[in-house]
């Protein structure tokens, strides 16, 4: 080490350099507007492809989108959706889900379901916020999951345009299964 | 047409099958290899010899090709277009390719002009997953649909198991084909309605057939589906588990698919499916792989809300529920009070033949050596125990002699006193193969005009009853004519003397009378049975469940013995049993005579009737059943009521609360097959694997599991933890049982220690002819009970698939026999025998359309205890095999006024289905 190196730090220690470097650096905030979210007075605004809570979506005139296919819980890498499909009774030609469950404690948001669901009945939303001292309200069912879509059914459309699910809808309309309207004898 | 020659010109005619040489095989080159195959060989078959595929839809190795789907498409050289494999035979030099561009674009545009007007409902289809469009899609790459229409066609749910759904149908074929030409039914077709054509019931009718679901099972798509499981699951979602068959005894494999989050059975199918169009896993010399409609729709009894779940005990005069382990403690005590009291000869124990080899086997080692005492028996005893035991006597074991394959190759098969297609479907199918692939010739003996019997080339419709005269008339005609086996004559001259002298002394015009069968036709048929190469006798209940049918077997064992079958391979009988297991019961030693082995016991206990006598005389103080239930069985006539009442403790394992439970003080709930391990043997002796599907409900145990239990707390523990021990140590005691070479076993013939053997004096005895059971009185018919195609023992009726197909028990009576009493179908007849007299809705000319009735003779479904029409008519036990006999009886029949009171009940079974606008194609 030279002499002049080590006095240079000598001074570099007494005038306390790191100090007040660092403190510019902190004091330069004070003028800037803070990032920080107010959580939960404030909230952030979303993307569209935000991947939050699943829901179960209807058509616009009210009748279920579901077909229990069954697609989603064989995307489904976590095992957490579970359904049980059945005949309407009186429609022979129309298969629905009985049952859908979503275990919410074991989904990973990965989004392969609604990828999955050859009818867009499966979207994800922009709402996160449910969580419970109990596990049991975390499996969604069949009911909870159509209330959430109706609720959030502008978030879920959107979601499924942001992904390109529904982005040339009239499209590909023919390439996606729709139930057929029931036909007389 | 030689007229046309000049507008067509000369046709080179292609070769016959028959006109080809069949020892000079042709060649042919396939992408550029050469090959040898046998003249008659499609291109198809030659392709698939060489271990290559060939994508197809409507080929199956169960049928004879179709040629409908276009997509086994080959190029051949010489022509112009591509050709299809399946229909095209093999000629001599022809050069084929299989796989060049053009092939694959002809392959893809079969399967796009399938595409365009296929609904692509996938996630809505059953057979999403699992269907043959889908999986050729993938494989050969058509993702480029052109302008897709759908066809609009309204779903044909009118039948009672099957959905058509005709958007998805492909028009392959298969179904029709099938049914057309494996089933011999021919239900379904081809129709043209709306501009499309559809696939249904001939003449777009409501389908009533034989539900053998076949077509369901072959069908590539979704266009079949199950109605009971329709929607209610996909393919993958299920677990597989193959299993034997529990209802009739020809074991056949079914595969249980259940859902394994619910534990429950959604549907059964079997190993033929499209999948196993090249005749993987299916040897069809032994089977198609089908099941019949029992299999594949009647299991819905498992999951029945009326299954026990807990053990019951009595208080006072109810049952109540009560913990396991408190119902088993209190068996085990009442059994060492009742040894310590009354020895252990107070005890004695029943089996049905629906429990599988290993709780036969445990429950004889139960009786025998945990309590001993030698009274115990298996339901073997309402029939079969007069073929095993004649069988035996003769050969050395009782079991038939030949085994499916051997039906299926038959050049003269003899059914006697058998409704094969009824109660043995999957046999009858193999004896429908013999018809149609090898031409044989087919004699049918029955009083009615069975579904066999009309596919026959003889149907000897016989005065009902007269199944022994017959036999002896027709032994007659063989020795008269001269055709006894030289081989015989000359090994056991003294037999055939007796047989001779015999023979003479039957009076054969009152054969021709009793019967109703002329000499010519004695003699034409002794000719086919002793002059055939290969003659198989298939005989079942109308032998067996009947008086005498112990000596009736002897005697078809006579006859066998004078046509030489036993020394002419291909031939023999074949035992026709009616529950699954009897053969198993039987060869483990669960009834009264035999041990394990079919050895004889050093002391016979008594047998089913004699131990219900017992216990009405207070001698049997504690009865244990499992799976019996003698008071649904048996006729009034025999008390068992009575009998069961004075019994100190009836112990009763079962699946539901019978007749007979609800007489007992402790009731067990045991599992059905589908729950448990094990194996059956089915009738030719073929042992086959019993898996579980889906666990017991409740505190359900199989009742191998409860007999170790109870012998455990009697101090006899019995170490066992799973139905494998149990068939380990069955197969140290028996080598070989379970052995695949001894699979089915074949007896080793004792017939030369037979023959000198005491056997010409029994001879006279054996064909004197009985007295004539017939009174001459007006108006009295010959009642029959008898199994019908959609039940098996009374299990079935459990099961609302089948009550669907077949709900009630109604009185089959002929159409002249019905303008006679004036009675139509719907109306109501009283049947009276001197035992009392019951009141039964009529079915007029056949039952459900299939078994034909013959004038005089009145037929009523056995599984049905109401009305009680079999408390009507009596019992004979048969002196030697103690078999009871009571299916069979005459009644009166008298019209009854229909109640003004009561609703108008459904009268034939068909029009009270949802066939009710058609008519009834089945009618």
């Amino acid at each position: 080490m030279t002499l002049k190196a080590g006095f240079r730090r000598l001074l570099e220690r007494v005038l306390l350099k790191e100090i007040v470097e660092a403190m510019a650096v902190t004091f330069k905030h004070v003028f800037t507007r803070a990032d920080t979210v107010q959580y939960p007075r404030q909230k952030r605004r979303l993307p569209d492809t935000n991947r939050g809570a699943l829901v179960l979506l209807h058509y616009e005139d009210g009748t279920e989108r579901c077909v229990g296919c069954t697609l989603c819980e064989i995307a489904c890498p976590s095992h957490c959706i579970r359904v049980v499909s059945d005949q309407e009774e009186g429609k022979p030609l129309t298969r629905f889900a009985k049952e859908f469950y979503i275990d919410m404690t074991r989904c990973v948001f990965c989004g392969f379901c609604v990828e999955a669901c050859p009818v867009n009945a499966l979207a994800m939303i922009k709402m996160y916020e449910y969580a419970s001292d109990d596990k049991r309200d975390l499996i969604f069912d069949k009911e909870k999951l159509h209330a959430l879509g109706d609720l959030h059914h502008q978030d879920a459309k959107a979601y499924l345009v942001a992904h390109r699910q529904e982005a040339v809808d009239e499209e590909s309309r023919q390439y996606r299964y729709r139930h057929p309207s029931p036909l007389a004898k | 047409m030689e007229e046309l020659g000049h507008i067509y010109g000369t046709v080179e005619r292609f070769p016959k099958p028959w006109e080809l040489d069949p020892a000079k095989p042709l060649t042919l080159t396939i992408d550029g290899e050469p090959r040898v195959v046998p003249p008659g060989t499609s291109v198809y078959d030659a392709i698939l010899k060489q271990g290559m595929a060939l994508p197809s839809m409507c080929y199956h190795a169960s049928f004879s090709p179709f040629g409908s789907c276009g997509i086994c498409l080959v190029e051949v050289e010489g022509k112009p277009n591509l050709v299809r494999a399946c229909t095209a035979p093999v000629t001599e030099g022809m050069v084929v390719t299989t796989d060049n561009p053009r092939c694959r674009d002809g392959r893809r545009n079969a399967i796009e002009k399938w595409l365009l007007v296929h609904p692509l409902d996938c996630p809505d289809c059953d057979a999403d997953g699992n269907c043959e469009l889908q999986e050729l899609t993938y494989a050969l790459n058509v993702f480029d649909i052109k302008e897709a229409k759908r066809r609009r066609i309204p779903e044909d749910t009118r039948s009672p198991v099957l959905d058509f759904n005709m958007e998805r149908c492909i028009l392959c074929a298969q179904c029709i084909n099938v049914c057309k030409e494996v089933q011999l039914v021919d239900a379904l077709g081809f129709y043209k309605r709306d501009g499309y054509t559809h696939v249904g019931a001939k003449g777009d009718t409501t389908l009533f057939c034989e539900f053998c679901g076949d077509c369901l099972a072959v069908c590539p798509v979704g266009a079949i589906t199950n109605k009971h499981a329709k929607y209610r699951f996909k393919p993958w979602q299920l677990a597989k588990t193959q299993t034997t068959c529990a209802y009739c005894s020809d074991g056949c494999q079914l595969i249980l698919e259940s859902n394994p989050v619910e534990k429950r059975i959604v549907r059964i199918t079997s190993p033929l499916s499209w999948r196993s169009k090249w005749g993987q896993g299916i040897d069809t010399s032994l089977g198609h792989g089908g099941t019949c409609g029992r299999g594949r729709f009647g299991s819905q009894y498992l999951h029945s809300p009326q299954r026990l779940t807990q053990a019951l005990m009595r208080e006072g005069d109810s049952l109540v529920e009560v913990p396991w382990l408190k119902a088993i403690t209190h068996v085990a005590e009442r059994i060492a009070e009742v040894k310590a009291q009354h020895g252990p000869e107070a005890i004695a124990g029943l089996i049905t033949a629906r429990c599988t080899n290993e709780e036969a086997y445990l429950f004889q080692k139960f009786m025998r050596q945990v309590i001993g005492t030698p009274h115990l028996d298996a339901s073997a005893r309402y029939g079969a125990m007069n073929a095993v035991l004649a069988l035996r006597q003769v050969m050395g074991r009782g079991v038939a002699t030949v085994s499916v394959k051997e039906i299926t190759h038959a050049r003269v098969l003899l059914l006697i006193g058998t409704n094969i297609t009824e109660t043995n479907p999957l046999a009858g199918l193999r004896v429908k193969e013999a018809i149609r692939e090898h031409k044989a010739q087919v004699i049918v003996v029955d009083p009615m005009k069975t579904s066999i019997a009309k596919l026959a080339t003889h149907h000897l419709a016989i005065a009902p009853g007269s199944e022994g005269v017959f036999l002896r008339g027709l032994i007659k005609a063989v020795i008269e004519k001269g055709l006894a086996s030289p081989a015989f004559t000359a090994s056991s001259p003294q037999a055939y003397e007796a047989f001779k002298a015999a023979a003479v002394a039957i009076p054969m015009e009152a054969v021709e009378q009793r019967t109703g069968i002329g000499r010519a036709q004695f003699e034409a048929v002794a000719e086919l049975v002793a002059t055939g190469d290969r003659v198989v006798t298939i005989f079942a209940e109308g032998i067996l469940a009947r008086p005498d049918g112990y000596r009736h077997t002897l005697l078809l064992l006579d006859l066998a013995l004078l046509t030489g079958q036993f020394e002419k391979p291909g031939s023999g009988l074949a035992p026709l049993w009616e529950e699954n297991n009897e053969q198993g019961v039987v060869d483990m030693g669960a009834v009264a005579e035999l041990l394990p082995g079919q050895a004889f016991a050093p002391q016979p206990g008594a047998t089913l009737v004699e131990i219900l006598e017992k216990a009405r005389r207070g001698e049997i103080k504690l009865l244990y059943l499992i799976g019996e239930n003698p008071v649904g069985t048996l006729p009034a006539g025999l008390r068992v009521r009575e009998a069961l009442e004075r019994v100190e403790c009836l112990v009763a394992q079962d699946l539901f609360l019978t007749e007979t439970g609800r007489l007992a003080h402790v009731v067990l709930p045991a599992c059905a097959f589908a729950e448990k391990e094990g194996t059956f043997t089915n009738w030719e002796g073929r042992v086959n694997l019993v898996n579980q599907a889906i666990e017991p409900p409740g505190e359900c145990r199989p009742d191998w599991q409860l007999l170790t239990e109870v012998a455990e707390l009697l101090g006899h523990p019995m170490a066992y933890s799973t139905a494998a021990e149990i068939r380990d140590e069955i197969s140290r005691r028996l080598p070989g049982y379970f052995g695949p070479e001894g699979n089915p076993r074949r007896p080793a013939l004792t017939i030369p220690a037979y023959l000198p053997d005491g056997f010409a004096e029994a001879v006279p005895a054996r064909y004197a002819l009985p007295g004539d059971g017939r009174d001459g009185r007006d108006g009295v018919m010959a009642l029959v009970l008898g199994q019908v195609l959609f039940h098996s023992g009374k299990l079935s009726t459990r099961a609302d698939g089948l009550t669907q197909l077949h709900p009630a028990g109604l009185l089959t009576i002929s159409a002249a026999d019905a303008t006679r009493l004036g009675v139509a179908a719907g109306g109501r007849v009283r049947v009276t025998t001197p035992s009392g007299s019951a009141i039964v809705p009529v079915e007029v000319g056949a039952v459900q359309g299939r078994t034909g009735m013959a004038d005089g003779v009145c037929f009523f479904p056995e599984h049905f205890t109401d009305p009680p029409v079999k408390d009507l008519l009596p019992c004979t036990v048969d002196p030697v095999t103690h078999v009871p006999a009571f299916k069979a009886g005459a009644v009166t029949v008298e019209p009854v006024p229909p109640d003004p009171d009561e609703p108008a009940k459904p009268g034939n079974m068909i029009s009270s289905g949802p066939a009710a606008t058609s008519g009834g194609n089945g009618a």
